[in-house]
């Protein structure tokens, strides 16, 4: 799983079915810190995440193919949870 | 998922017969600096990567793409796939906070 924020949205008409009706967002991966440590990734919100709000992202298709009821969905990311306050101790 | 240009198309003349149906495209991996538009060239230095498409993704969209095993599960039959485009975008933002 993969420490978060979220920097943007997508929209989209053309997909594959199972994208139907779901909120992409944009998410930079960050550290502990809050600084970026990677490439912007797409990911699925169920939640509602807010612009800037820090998530932790999943990477694992099966579970998205269990949530979006749909066997052939590509889709890896999907955001699990927001996150308060990431302590590194 | 991630973001990505396409820049161009493989054609083949012998393909896995798995792979009817699609086409296969080429995709620029689009960063942070692509997406806010402070690269001029618009598309990254990063590995330029092949993705198989059956929605029809022409030169210069920006898609969606999977890479990972993911990307056979839209098949009923076992392919040797590894990158799929899996959503054509029409408008995204982008805006990171000004560190």
């Amino acid at each position: 799983m993969i420490l978060a924020r979220v920097d943007g949205h997508v929209v989209t008409s053309i997909g594959h079915p199972s994208l139907k009706a779901q909120k992409i967002v944009l998410c930079t991966p960050v550290d502990e810190e809050g600084l970026a440590t990677g490439s912007p990734i797409a990911a699925l919100d169920p939640i509602g995440a807010g612009q800037h709000s820090r998530v932790f992202i999943t990477t694992d298709g099966s579970w998205s193919q269990n949530t979006l009821h749909d066997e052939t969905s590509p889709i890896r990311n999907q955001i699990m949870g927001l996150v308060d306050a990431p302590k590194a101790s | 998922m991630k973001v990505g240009k396409v820049i161009g198309k493989v054609t083949l003349s012998h393909a896995d017969s798995g792979f009817r149906g699609g086409r296969f495209i080429l995709v620029a991996p689009q960063g942070a600096k692509e997406l806010t538009g402070k690269n001029p060239r618009g598309f990254s230095d990063n590995w330029t990567l092949v993705a198989y498409d059956n929605l029809g993704a022409g030169e210069g969209d920006d898609i969606l793409y999977v890479e990972g095993a993911e990307a056979m599960q839209p098949f009923d039959y076992r392919t040797p796939l590894d990158a799929i485009s899996v959503a054509l975008i029409d408008t995204y933002r982008y805006e990171p906070p000004t560190e």
